[in-house]
């Protein structure tokens, strides 16, 4: 299983709203549209793990941290991102993360 | 002999009133599959979803499986089978479950020599039925597959009933075995469900293992059921089936390994079974694996000499597999070190491997994210424990450091220049790997890590020979880079020696030149701490802003070391200032390095004496002013359009950083006799703005259409007041005076964004807010006539108009006792705004709407407007959940019904009840108990956004007919 947490962006959204639309004048089934969310889970999930290398490194406090159901959440106070050329202050950032090796993406030498 | 498809009587008719026979099932197929008329395919493929979908189809789809049929007939009836087993299954009374097991597993054998697509769909079925019945009515579904297909006796009763070919029969019974599993893993059950089977099918494994490894072992087995084993293996790996039971068979696949024809699907199987995460609970099988994987060192090294890419691609991957999903267990068995030891030298070898990566070899990446896992798991040790691994391991961590700034080395230039771009973006890509390798390495070397590539660098500069070779100079370095761009260097003694050595280097390769230039960069936080050093190493980054083909790293290395290091910079001011307008002028760099540049320069200014800065700031910018001004006057044109935008970028790029509170907020406290800049003079910037406030009319009054260009004019300002905040307001007046005029000759959505920005920052200033109420009414008046006329050309405009809006509400609502605002035609735009596609445009209604109801109850015009207009709003929700809008902005829509109900709940009780009361509003797909039960659920809910959220978004699933289909489930 890839994870389904990219569903909530801009890309995700605008492909649920397709189907949505597919499904309602029926010209595909749920079923068939819940395998393009799958393949979109799949696609979105590779992609950011291995086309993905710009970096940008960030500091800050840490206000709160928590792991459950292999889910790392961590809340920053007084965050600094910086990039090569940018740098951001930002007051409070929550920070979802999942491990980057599920089942679906092993040994394909990822990483988040 | 095959009788063959026929064509429909009339294959314009409709199929759809056809009865349902397997005649009229046949010509559908012919149509589908072979009718020119894509129209008719279409109809021929509905017909054919809603026959299978009928109950008639547990019948015809027997005969459609008929020996004499076409195979695009069988599979049909094939898929119809499984179709009708996997979603209707409840159809089927319980008396004929056995019969159809039966047939299934008759018609299975059957088929065993073929079609494999018509076989395959069948086992699918079957697995389906099986996962249907396990584990009550069916307890062991496995055993008795693999008993119907025992090769019969040939005294026994069935033996006569036609010829039987073994060896077909043992593939159909792996293809069977091996859908199960992935039959389990697509369908969608109930957790509870999925725990029950997953369990059961669990157990059959102690049935599906020795008959695998009885398979794979025998000579009489051909290589297609070997490999058929090896997939079925793969198949039930995916069930986490206990490695302690399979790791014989596992063992068994190695031997595979020799066999060129099942290399690949042996890799691959032992690869997903290593990698299965709950296979570290078996210790003992892994170390009986580890001298396995070990064993293939000397073919690795056999393959990578002879260059053949795919076994030392296959070896390492089972190694990288071993290496990484085990590490911490193999660690702590603390007897068999050395065989770890060896693993983690075989896996260096891979990370070493001959050739350039992704050119000639593609194995070395995989082994990255091993060294790090193995660090993580070193360095989590407790300490006595750790040093001992250390010990052992940091050997290990040098020779991997020269080994991986060796695979870093970029190509010479004539091989480079003959890579793809996909090559060089992969290689650049494998860089970063590396370079976060190297960072995790410090972790376990620490400053001898630095100290070792100082020296080599040393040793490498002094040798007139060896600097020759600009690769090792480079990879060097970008050693270096990786570590100090994340790491803090500062207790590192070996960072002057680098910044001594560096322009030393001879930067002619742009490559290494462009490594110099962000090792440089990377330093800045040091230098800010080290200012004495600035001097030996800035005159080579202003030398490096002269070439066009360093601009990317000159700049961003410029703007790095003017951000962290300004308060230092002030004896540079003078050359970085000439420097900079001598390649701004030339225009060296593209447009986005120009916007870096002034950055930098912003930031520089800031720290610089506030007397000085005036005439700094003049002298910089007054040949752009300059230029401006002459473009101003000419006639409009694409190209001076450009240029316009370009000089007006580069003065809000000025602004943004350009900021001297903050130099005296860094000053605060210091023993600093300096006032602050805003008791003793005007802020430079507004002196400036002032200056050229009247060219900005100017251009404005020439470009009034073009949005573009008023953009770039309020980015300029809007860009001031984010830095200056309260400084800003000597430019309030005028700045509001122009922005309505021009608004109400032409409206643009940045003038409304900038109003925005001035009402959140002076709305607590009474001498400026008298200007920005004025400014306001002018803004909303014109609005409003767009509103009146039609918006919806204008989603942009309504976006910026409702949160202009929301702002005013959260920050000066007093605003609205003016009787200067609509406030009835105002609340009329944002139900408007609330049905536009654009999702920018709703959400900023909603957000306009949840920050005026909390102040109906103060506002006795606001209140009146709602008890007269808020049943109009009521229904726009409703509509917009019920499939108006997406789905995902149902949220939204969740916060206004949540504020509706706090701030006036007797009065949406009433809305509500009004509004759904109508048949088939909002959506003709709910019933009138669903909407009933929705509108208790809604009014019952005041305080939890979450809950409300929830309930609408059900209600809004409902509407859409998308509800319990698996499809919206998450």
């Amino acid at each position: 299983m890839a994870y389904q947490l990219y569903r909530n962006t801009t890309l995700g959204n605008s492909l649920q709203e397709s189907l949505d639309e597919l499904i309602q004048t029926q010209q595909i089934t749920p079923q068939l549209a819940l395998q393009v969310l799958l393949q979109f889970d799949k696609a979105i999930n590779m992609a950011l793990a291995n086309r993905v290398r710009n970096r940008v490194n960030f500091r800050g406090s840490l206000n709160t941290y928590r792991f459950c159901d292999n889910v790392w959440t961590f809340v920053l106070n007084d965050v600094e991102f910086r990039e090569v050329t940018d740098l951001v202050k930002v007051d409070k950032v929550k920070i979802v993360a999942c491990d980057g090796k599920s089942e679906s993406t092993q040994n394909k030498n990822d990483k988040w | 002999m095959l009788r063959q498809m026929e064509p429909a009587a009339n294959p314009g008719d409709s199929p759809v009133e056809l009865e349902l026979t397997v005649q009229n099932v046949e010509s559908a197929l012919y149509q589908l599959y072979f009718d020119p008329v894509m129209e008719r395919k279409n109809v021929a493929q509905k017909w054919l979803t809603e026959a299978q979908a009928s109950s008639q189809a547990w019948q015809f789809c027997w005969a459609l499986l008929g020996p004499d049929k076409l195979p695009e007939v069988q599979f049909f009836g094939a898929s119809t089978l499984h179709t009708k087993i996997s979603h209707h299954w409840n159809d089927l009374p319980a008396d004929q479950h056995d019969s159809l097991r039966m047939q299934l597993l008759s018609h299975v054998l059957h088929f065993s020599s073929g079609p494999k697509m018509v076989l395959t769909r069948l086992c699918v079925a079957l697995a389906s039925m099986a996962l249907n019945l396990i584990p009550q009515v069916w307890p062991q579904p496995v055993a008795d597959m693999v008993r119907a297909f025992q090769p019969l006796k040939p005294d026994s009763e069935g033996a006569s009933e036609a010829p039987r070919d073994p060896q077909a029969h043992c593939l159909a019974l792996l293809e069977l075995l091996t859908v199960l599993p992935e039959e389990f893993q697509s369908g969608r059950l109930a957790q509870a469900r999925r725990t029950q089977l997953k369990g059961a099918l669990v157990g059959e494994w102690a049935v599906v293992c020795p008959l695998l490894r009885q398979l794979l072992q025998s000579q009489d087995s051909s290589n297609q059921a070997k490999e058929k084993v090896l997939r079925c293996l793969s198949s039930w790996v995916g069930l986490d089936v206990p490695l302690g039971e399979s790791h014989e068979l596992v063992q068994d696949c190695f031997s595979a390994l020799s066999n060129p024809e099942l290399f690949d699907t042996a890799v691959e199987t032992i690869v997903s079974a290593i990698s299965q995460p709950d296979s570290q609970r078996y210790i003992d099988a892994l170390v009986t694996l580890t001298p396995l994987v070990l064993g293939l060192h000397d073919q690795l090294k056999r393959a990578a000499q002879d260059g053949d890419m795919e076994t030392s691609h296959g070896i390492c991957r089972i190694a990288v597999a071993m290496g990484e999903t085990h590490s911490r267990v193999l660690l702590e068995q603390v007897e068999h070190w050395q065989e770890y030891l060896a693993l983690v030298n075989m896996i260096l070898f891979c990370t070493g491997i001959a050739g350039h990566y992704p050119v000639s070899e593609t194995s070395s990446s995989l082994t990255l994210t091993f060294w790090y896992t193995l660090q993580d798991d070193i360095l989590s040790f407790e300490e006595d424990k750790q040093a001992v691994y250390l010990q052992v391991y940091r050997p290990v961590y040098f020779q991997l450091v020269d080994v991986l700034l060796h695979k870093s080395h970029y190509p010479s230039e004539e091989e480079y220049a003959s890579w793809s771009p996909d090559d060089k973006e992969q290689f650049r890509i494998y860089r970063v790997d590396i370079s976060d390798t190297l960072m995790y390495v410090y972790e376990m070397l620490g400053a001898e890590l630095l100290s070792s590539l100082y020296d080599r660098l040393g040793r490498q500069l002094m040798d007139p020979q060896q600097s020759a070779v600009w690769q090792d100079t480079e990879a060097l370095l970008f050693g270096f880079q990786s570590i100090a761009e994340t790491i803090d260097v500062n207790y590192s003694d070996v960072i002057p020696g680098l910044i001594g050595l560096i322009p030393r280097i001879n930067i002619s390769n742009v490559m290494l030149a462009d490594t110099v230039m962000y090792t440089i960069g990377s330093l800045a936080e040091w230098l800010a701490d080290h200012p004495v050093m600035i001097a030996g190493i800035l005159p080579m980054v202003l030398q490096g802003l002269g070439k066009p083909e360093l601009s990317v790293s000159s700049v961003s290395t410029l703007k790095r070391i003017c951000r962290e290091c300004r308060h230092d910079l002030a004896p540079y001011a003078p050359d970085i200032l000439t420097t900079s307008q001598d390649v701004l002028v030339k225009e060296i760099h593209k447009s986005s390095q120009c916007m870096w540049l002034m950055q930098a320069l912003g930031f520089l200014l800031s720290a610089l004496p506030v007397e000085e800065i005036l005439g700094r700031l003049h002298s910089l910018i007054t040949p752009h002013v300059q230029r401006l001004d002459t473009l101003a006057q000419q006639e409009p044109d694409p190209t001076n359009k450009q240029s316009i935008i370009h000089i007006l970028g580069m003065l809000s790029s000025l602004f943004t950083t350009l900021d001297i509170n903050r130099q005296a907020d860094s000053l605060e406290g210091a023993s600093s006799p300096r006032l602050t800049p805003t008791q003793s003079m005007q802020n430079p910037v507004v002196v400036v703005l002032q200056q050229v406030f009247t060219l900005i009319q100017n251009i404005f009054s020439k470009w009034l259409d073009d949005s573009d260009v008023v953009e770039a004019v309020c980015g300029v300002f809007e860009k001031s007041v984010r830095t200056l905040l309260h400084d800003f307001g000597p430019m309030v007046a005028q700045l509001s005076e122009m922005l309505g005029q021009i608004f109400c000759a032409f409206p643009q959505a940045s003038a409304l964004d900038l109003a925005r920005q001035m009402v959140h920052i002076f709305a607590g200033e009474e001498h400026h807010i008298a200007n920005i109420k004025s400014l306001i009414e002018v803004l909303t008046s014109a609005t409003l006539t767009i509103f009146q006329q039609g918006p919806r050309d204008h989603p942009d405009i309504a976006e910026s108009f409702m949160n202009l809006h929301a702002q005013i509400l959260k920050r000066k609502p007093d605003m609205y006792l003016s009787d200067q605002l609509d406030v009835k035609r105002l609340f009329y735009s944002g139900i408007l705004s609330l049905k536009f596609p654009e999702t920018a445009t709703v959400k900023a209604a909603t957000l306009f709407f949840t920050e005026l109801l909390p102040r109906c109850k103060d506002m006795p015009l606001l209140g009146e407007v709602l008890q007269e207009d808020g049943k109009l709003l009521t229904e726009t929700l409703l509509q917009a959940v019920g499939g108006e809008s997406p789905r995902s902005l149902s949220e939204h829509f969740s916060e206004v019904l949540l504020s509706l109900n706090r701030h006036c709940p007797a009065l949406l009780s009433q809305w509500l009840k009004e509004a759904l009361q109508v048949p088939g509003f909002p959506s003709a797909q709910v019933s009138a108990e669903q909407k009933h039960t929705f509108r208790q659920q809604l009014l019952r809910e005041q305080t939890h956004k979450r809950r409300v959220k929830d309930i609408v978004k059900e209600f809004s699933l409902l509407c859409r007919g998308l509800q319990g289909s698996g499809y919206s489930d998450f």
